[in-house]
């Protein structure tokens, strides 16, 4: 479970203060799915990195199970699987080594981690390529070994940002079929997307972000009901109140 | 601790499966050291011993007036030729090293017992004219003293009236510190690639992963920033000594081979691992360095620009010691690069190193690379570091 609670936080930019996030608040609870639908630019991304301790809020605290993300940054750590936005891997590692890197950082024993392995390459169906060195993988695969290599420690919860960025359309689906998954073992996953459909086809909450602030959350169906619109799609238009960014 | 092991692993096991760049910085930077020397080496013995020993060809004008001398010459396995018309021009434009003019007035004051004018024509900032130069000064000299001793005689004076001193030199250098005044700049080349020999690969090992978008998922894990940093520090210093061990070995080699050419030099296995040892601080100290410069500025290009800097950095002591000589003292073994320095030439002459100095300059390069690790592993902890976009 992890609760976010108005968080603040602003950058400093040769043009001035740049106000990422404004009171971001909101709960994603476990065995859920929330997506975070936003437009580009919409601080989604600034968002997670403080969910993820990567960066501290000015103002307001992130809570994983419990934990807070600036006095226990570490076992928050623990309980998160990350796949960030930059999801570099190491082209001259093959993609099994280096998930290993990970589960040794994660403190993982070599068994533990080869089992843990084994089953995220099925799952994600990746069995082919998981000794090949990461040189010349397509962005499909590099995706799956950064995601096998966030969940390798096997976490609780699980934050992705934007995870079908430039992937085609089988992968998507399977990716999909992959969340899904992880939400029927009774983890709490949060991820973020600016595609209307993906967040539609799969989230149990939403929560709607636009220029720093939460415009509206909840599940689909309060969400059209609250803006009296049958499509979701026109409701997540009335909610930002405006069509920029929306297709990308 | 564990963090730091698995770090150190990683970065070992991926920066050798770049054979390439692995190739180039362990074989050609740390041979060409080596290789550079031994070629310097023999281009010295061999000129020394080519101007020193081969007939010399000496134009003389106004050979006629002492043909004494000038058979004299002959016979110090010198040749005689005539002088070229334009002295000056030959000597400017290079053709003659060194002309002797001999002055029509050498007979008249050669038989009056007077000094008889003899003048030597050559361009003293020519390093390339000094040995001949010097060599027929000593000649003359020779010749001088010998006919001044028989006048003296033959005026029934004994010639050691004119000696009120008599000049001895004692000289107490050993055969290693006259091989270290070869190897001055030794230190200068170790100096260097224990500082900067893993630059490439310090720097990107943090600005480079920025760059390629992989330090954001490994700042994600719950593996400390330090931890992760001193993993990265130590596998540079490894590589770094890697690469010190290859290219002492190769400077062994080619001391070997000096003996040829008249200087002994020898780097026995026990001065190689005190050399070693010298240059860790150094190691540590390079690598905190540029760690920290990777983790301030934006990408590795910027890391980079600080490179020509860096590469003086070594340089100064040996600059500063070539224009202001000054004696050992204690305090320069806590000055960074001065010590190394100081500590490699004592090395390679051979000299004994006291407790007391070996303290001291240990604890002054372990606490500055304590101060600069401290100092970078803040730069690690800033927000900035892991965003590249």
């Amino acid at each position: 479970m992890i609760e976010v609670q108005d968080l603040y936080k602003s950058f400093k930019t040769k043009t001035g203060m740049v106000h990422a996030v404004q009171g971001v608040s909101f709960t994603a609870r476990d065995g859920e799915i929330t997506g975070l639908l936003g437009p580009n630019g919409a601080g989604k991304t600034t968002t997670l990195r403080m969910l993820y301790t990567l960066m501290n809020p000015d103002q307001g605290n992130v809570k994983v199970d419990g934990f807070d993300s600036i006095k226990e940054a570490e076992d928050v750590r623990r309980r998160l699987g990350v796949l960030p936005d930059a999801r570099g891997v190491y082209k001259r590692l093959t993609a099994r080594e280096n998930i290993h890197y990970f589960g040794e950082l994660h403190g993982m024993t070599q068994q533990e981690i080869a089992t843990r392995t084994q089953a995220l390459s099925n799952a994600l169906g990746m069995d082919d390529v998981l000794d090949r060195q990461s040189e010349g993988f397509s962005q499909g695969q590099r995706t799956k070994t950064a995601i096998a290599r966030a969940l390798i420690h096997d976490p609780r919860n699980v934050i992705l940002d934007e995870p079908t960025n430039g992937l085609d359309v089988m992968t998507t689906r399977g990716l999909r079929e992959f969340l899904k998954q992880l939400k029927a073992e009774g983890r709490c996953v949060i991820f973020s997307s600016h595609i209307m459909q993906e967040v539609a086809a799969l989230c149990d909450r939403i929560v709607i972000i636009s220029k720093g602030r939460v415009m509206a959350q909840g599940t689909p169906d309060e969400l059209r009901e609250q803006f009296g619109e049958q499509n979701l799609e026109d409701a997540f238009v009335k909610a930002i109140g405006t069509e920029e960014g929306l297709h990308a | 601790m564990s963090a730091m092991i698995t770090v150190f692993k990683k970065e070992l096991r991926d920066m050798f499966r770049d054979r390439r760049t692995v190739m180039i910085t362990l074989i050609i930077g740390t041979l060409l050291g080596p290789l550079l020397m031994f070629g310097l080496l023999k281009l010295i013995v061999n000129r020394v011993s080519t101007q020193q020993e081969k007939p010399l060809v000496l134009p003389v004008t106004g050979a006629e007036h002492a043909p004494n001398l000038v058979n004299w010459l002959k016979g110090q396995n010198i040749v005689i030729k005539s002088a070229p018309k334009d002295i000056d021009a030959a000597i400017a434009n290079q053709s003659e090293d060194v002309i002797l003019r001999i002055s029509p007035d050498y007979g008249d004051k050669w038989r009056k017992s007077m000094p008889a004018e003899v003048e030597l024509i050559h361009d003293s900032t020519r390093q390339d004219a000094s040995i001949p130069v010097e060599r027929i000064e000593t000649l003359l000299e020779a010749y001088s003293r010998t006919v001044g001793t028989l006048r003296l005689l033959a005026r029934g004076v004994s010639p050691t009236a004119m000696q009120s001193l008599q000049i001895a030199h004692r000289d107490l250098a050993t055969p290693q510190s006259r091989a270290g005044q070869i190897l001055s700049f030794l230190p200068y080349l170790l100096i260097l690639t224990a500082f900067l020999g893993g630059a490439y690969l310090i720097i990107d090992v943090t600005a480079g992963e920025r760059e390629r978008q992989s330090l954001e998922p490994l700042l994600a894990t719950p593996a400390s920033r330090s931890a992760i940093m001193s993993g990265k520090i130590l596998a540079a210093c490894a590589f770094g000594l890697l690469s010190l061990m290859i290219s002492l070995m190769a400077f062994k080699i080619c001391f070997m081979f000096s003996s040829g050419f008249g200087v002994k030099i020898e780097l026995l296995m026990s001065t190689i691992s005190l050399l070693l040892l010298v240059l860790v601080p150094i190691l540590l100290i390079g690598a905190c360095l540029l760690t920290l410069i990777a983790a301030s500025v934006k990408s590795v290009k910027e890391a980079q620009s600080y490179m020509s800097i860096l590469m003086m950095l070594p340089l100064l002591p040996t600059i500063i010691l070539m224009v202001n000589p000054v004696k050992n003292q204690l305090w320069m073994l806590t000055v960074p690069f001065l010590s190394q320095n100081q500590m490699i030439l004592k090395l390679v002459r051979g000299e004994s190193i006291g407790g007391m100095e070996w303290a001291v300059y240990l604890l002054a390069g372990f606490a500055l690379a304590a101060i600069l690790w401290a100092i970078a592993a803040r730069m690690y902890h800033r927000e900035k570091l892991a965003i590249s976009a």
